[in-house]
């Protein structure tokens, strides 16, 4: 699925993190939304350009110390 | 000449009051110091810089600490702050590599780190390196370095990374071998016991052990929870209720606890918190410029945000620069992305302007960039004259550029040279020429005013330099005219590369004149201001000059001052120099200081990545070995100059390699395959000296006239001596005596004044024999004797014109040593002004002192002084 990814159409991502962050964090991320799950985790979805745009985006999630539960590209998600 | 270096950034962050002893974790860290590299791999906020500064700090070992940032990505800067660093350990260490770094063309760093390991090597004792944040690096080539570093490591040094992920480094090779101590996230979690020390000693706040329990398994240890937490209760009346709603909360620690925090604050603390997050580090002066409030002191308001432990950590021993936790700069800078982006670039204008006011460039071009002000960006990219990029910030700009859409670089025309610019410097040179012309595309429909000419004269001097790379000197020529006439009189950087490039046309075509003139104008230009690369390249440049038409003592001096010039040590370019002086000796007979003077070019060609100049110095060898009569050597040498060229597109270097195969050729018989090579490379001396060899002196003569009546009359001096020294064996070989004779006078005339002996020795007997004849016959008689005797004793010390009265004459260069002597200098300083080993002058000195028999460096001198020899 990966390498079908085309550059000038963005693939959805959806990231999902432990504990619920708040709305603010919407444009630090770039215009994600972002959704809060029953079980304590949240729910990024973003549209991502390339691969740089994604190691960026899980990097800013790396430097907030928050813990990654999962990334799964759209297609991945329906799993 | 590079931006200045942080001191902040080699500060190693001071002991905090009220810390937590941390044993278990400490003496792990005194274990590791028997391995290479210790390890401290965790996300933020878990301890990792208090835990290695608070180790530091308890043991003596000495410690170079090195915080990085986003910046230090580009390699040069990368290695100019580890050396800053290492500095703080042994203050001479990598003074020269330094020099090198901030030179404007610094030579690749890998070919600097050999260097570097060894003067590592030298520290006495047993050192810490500390890169701090290693996780902000973003460079392969920086990875590379590191390994390498990693690889070679002299034992007395230790390095600790802290990190945010593991670095890519053979980490499993140093696992395997026990050489890599790792402290992880598991590791540095505050355990109950620590918590409990923290919250109820350290922070001063009274909780049962539940509480503590609770918030330990909550926050899981993370410290910089732990910390937030705690301030949250300070002055709190009910910390459990406290605790038990942020324990029953979902949200992530830090969103609920920061609000807690600032809550806390009174508002003008709050406003100067968001604002000054924008700063990645920050003083007194640098925060009033931000908040523009006379009401408060940005000194004294940082004091008070220090004392109240907010995150604030100094970073000097003056509290004078601090910076934000990272962690908690990125929660203050996320509330403050609640405000207007307006009023966000604004204060980042006002950081531009203060780092620009400071003479911070780089932090005043990020400032820059980060507030969207392209015209100011541009504008400090452009500044004092030298752009930015040619004073060793090339990445950042790069990123910059890169990151920009198509039609702001349009409207900013003089962005597209600064891209193509960096490129180039970045050695990306491929997409050079696309960004040139994206600049011409822009300016199309712009009037031709001053600084659209000066626009224009820049993309023309890129493409002349584009041209050098690819030996094209009608390009050269074309494109450096070009420029010449567009370019401002004042942009003196771009007019001075220009009218290298011209010289260095000039040269290439064999037009002496043109180039000689373009040099000194290089040289003349560069009076006015620093004394630039280009001034010590065209040194060397007019010194080669000077060597093809002759003038060898000339050309010596240009070679030794472009080296004086050139740092400590050299700049790589300096093996041009030291491969020129090696020539000369070796014109001169001299074969030792030829040996040694190669022997120096080849040390600097180990760090330069390719150049030509390691052909012409495997060529040099094989005439050295030639005149020791050791051809397979000789044939060795010019096996690897031809591969090297091949391998690297030097094809303008293989007639010299030819030239000197011939005569290796020559002298196995082979002259087939010798007047093959000679024919397709349309070499005529080496033809004439194989027919020479085939005894057909006549097709020889032929070929020679001819050559040196064109060479005559394109005035390439040396091509005529040359011509005529081969010209006077050949009429010798016809037995036309007395026009063998016209013929050498002719060479002689022309030789003596740069006082040339091998080319007349490399030509055997039969000149031997010619000179003979030319001594008898009292022509040139001094000289001629000379280079008989020369042939006499075909190794050493040669005879000087001036020594006639001694019977073991002195060589030229020990009149040279005793003419520095004569000047008053010590050994040491001989030593130095000729580039030789200190132990080779005193040689020669014993040498001098024997031939002129006497004991003492004065009797010497008054000794060669009454004989006249100086």
């Amino acid at each position: 699925m990966a390498n079908t990814q085309n550059q000038a159409q963005p693939t959805q991502y959806h990231i999902r993190l432990q504990g619920y962050l708040d709305s603010e964090w919407v444009d630090w991320f770039g215009g994600v939304t972002i959704t809060l799950l029953d079980d304590g985790t949240t729910l990024l979805i973003c549209q991502i350009v390339d691969q740089s745009a994604l190691h960026g985006l899980l990097r800013q999630i790396r430097d907030l110390g928050l813990r990654l539960i999962s990334v799964n590209s759209v297609h991945d998600s329906q799993l | 000449m590079s931006s200045q270096i942080l001191a902040t950034k080699l500060y190693i962050p001071a002991s905090r009051l009220g810390s937590v002893p941390r044993p278990r974790l400490t003496e792990r860290l005194n274990v590791s110091l028997h391995g290479n590299l210790t390890l401290i791999s965790a996300p933020a906020g878990f301890g990792k810089t208090t835990l290695i500064a608070e180790w530091i700090n308890a043991h003596e070992h000495p410690t170079a600490w090195l915080s990085l940032d986003e910046g230090d990505s580009d390699p040069n800067r990368f290695l100019i702050y580890i050396i800053a660093a290492l500095q703080n350990i042994a203050p001479e260490l990598g003074t020269g590599i330094l020099n090198l770094l901030q030179a404007p063309q610094p030579p690749a760093i890998d070919t600097l780190l050999t260097p570097l390991l060894n003067e590592m090597a030298a520290i006495p004792h047993k050192a810490v390196l500390v890169l701090d944040d290693y996780h902000v690096l973003d460079s392969q080539e920086i990875d590379a370095a590191m390994a390498f570093l990693i690889d070679n490591q002299p034992p007395q040094l230790h390095l600790v990374i802290t990190t945010r992920e593991d670095p890519p480094l053979p980490l499993a090779r140093l696992r395997a071998r026990g050489q890599l101590t790792e402290l992880r996230a598991a590791d540095l979690r505050f355990r109950a016991d620590e918590a409990a020390i923290f919250l109820n000693q350290a922070m001063g706040l009274a909780l049962s052990s539940e509480d503590v329990e609770a918030l330990e398994q909550r926050t899981e240890g993370w410290i910089v929870g732990l910390q937030l937490a705690a301030l949250s209760m300070q002055g709190q009346q009910d910390t459990h209720q406290f605790i038990q709603s942020f324990t029953g909360s979902h949200h992530f620690v830090l969103d609920y606890l920061i609000e807690e925090v600032l809550n806390l604050q009174p508002s003008h603390i709050q406003d100067f918190l968001l604002k000054t997050s924008i700063l990645d580090h920050m003083c007194g002066p640098l925060c009033d410029a931000i908040l523009q409030d006379a009401s408060q002191s940005g000194a004294a308001t940082l004091e008070s945000i220090r004392q109240a432990n907010l995150f604030l950590i100094p970073l000097d021993n003056e509290r004078r620069w601090y910076r934000y936790h990272h962690l908690f700069g990125d929660l203050l800078r996320k509330r403050l992305g609640q405000s207007t982006q307006i009023e966000v670039n604004m204060l980042h204008n006002r950081a531009s302007a203060w780092y620009e006011a400071n003479g911070f460039e780089l932090e005043a071009f990020q400032h820059a960039i980060a507030s969207n002000d392209i015209e100011r960006a541009e504008r400090l990219i452009e500044s004092q004259g030298t752009p930015l990029y040619l004073r060793g910030i090339v990445k950042p700009i790069l990123y910059w550029l890169e990151s920009l859409p198509h039609h702001i670089l349009d409207a900013h025309p003089s962005l597209w040279i600064a891209y193509a610019s960096t490129l180039l410097l970045a050695g990306q040179h491929t997409s050079v020429e696309q960004k040139l012309n994206e600049a011409e595309n822009a300016l199309q429909n712009v009037g031709l005013d001053d600084t659209v000419q000066d626009i224009m004269g820049r993309i023309a001097s890129m493409r002349a330099t584009l041209a050098v790379i690819q030996n094209d000197a009608e390009a050269m020529i074309s494109h450096s005219n070009d420029a010449l006439a567009r370019l401002h009189p004042e942009n003196l950087p771009s007019r001075i590369a220009a009218q290298w490039t011209l010289g260095y046309a000039y040269q290439l075509q064999g037009n002496h004149r043109l180039a000689r003139n373009a040099y000194k104008e290089v040289l003349q230009f560069s009076e006015s201001g620093e004394k630039s690369f280009y001034f010590i390249v065209a040194t060397i440049s007019l010194g080669q000059l000077q060597e093809l038409d002759n003038q060898l003592h000339q050309a010596s001096e240009s070679y030794l001052s472009a080296i004086a010039l050139s740092s400590e040590p050299s700049h790589p370019i300096a093996s041009e120099a030291f491969l020129g002086l090696a020539r000369i000796n070796y014109q001169w007979n001299d074969l030792e200081s030829a040996q040694e003077y190669g022997q120096q070019c080849h040390e600097l060609l180990q760090r330069m990545e390719h150049t030509d100049t390691t052909a012409s110095y495997k060529i040099f060898l094989a005439y050295l070995h030639l005149s020791k009569s050791d051809f397979t050597s000789a044939s060795d040498d010019l096996d690897e100059a031809e591969a090297f060229v091949r391998q690297n597109n030097f094809m303008f270097r293989m007639p010299d390699i030819v030239e000197a195969q011939v005569r290796v050729l020559i002298h196995r018989g082979d002259l087939t395959t010798a007047l093959q090579l000679a024919e397709t490379h349309n070499l005529s001396i080496s033809q004439a000296r194989i027919y020479l060899a085939q005894e057909n002196a006549s097709r020889a003569l032929q070929i020679l006239v001819p050559f040196i009546q064109e060479a005559k009359e394109r005035e390439l001096q040396n091509e005529v001596l040359k011509g005529l020294v081969l010209q006077a064996v050949v009429y010798k070989a016809l037995n036309q005596q007395d026009t063998a004779l016209e013929v050498l006078d002719e060479s002689l005339a022309l030789a003596k004044h740069g006082g040339f002996i091998r080319i007349f020795v490399d030509e055997g007997m039969l000149m031997k024999e010619l000179l003979s004849e030319a001594v008898a016959q009292k022509m040139s008689p001094t000289y001629s004797q000379k280079l008989l005797m020369a042939f006499e004793s075909n190794s050493g010390a040669e005879p000087s014109l001036a020594s006639q009265a001694l019977i073991d004459p002195l060589s030229e260069r020990e009149l040279e040593v005793l003419r520095l002597v004569a000047e008053g200098l010590s050994n040491r300083e001989v030593s130095k002004r000729l580039f030789v080993a200190l132990d080779t002058v005193k040689g020669h000195n014993r040498n001098i002192y024997q031939k002129l028999q006497v004991k003492r460096r004065t009797e010497a001198v008054a000794r060669a002084r009454e004989l006249g020899l100086i």
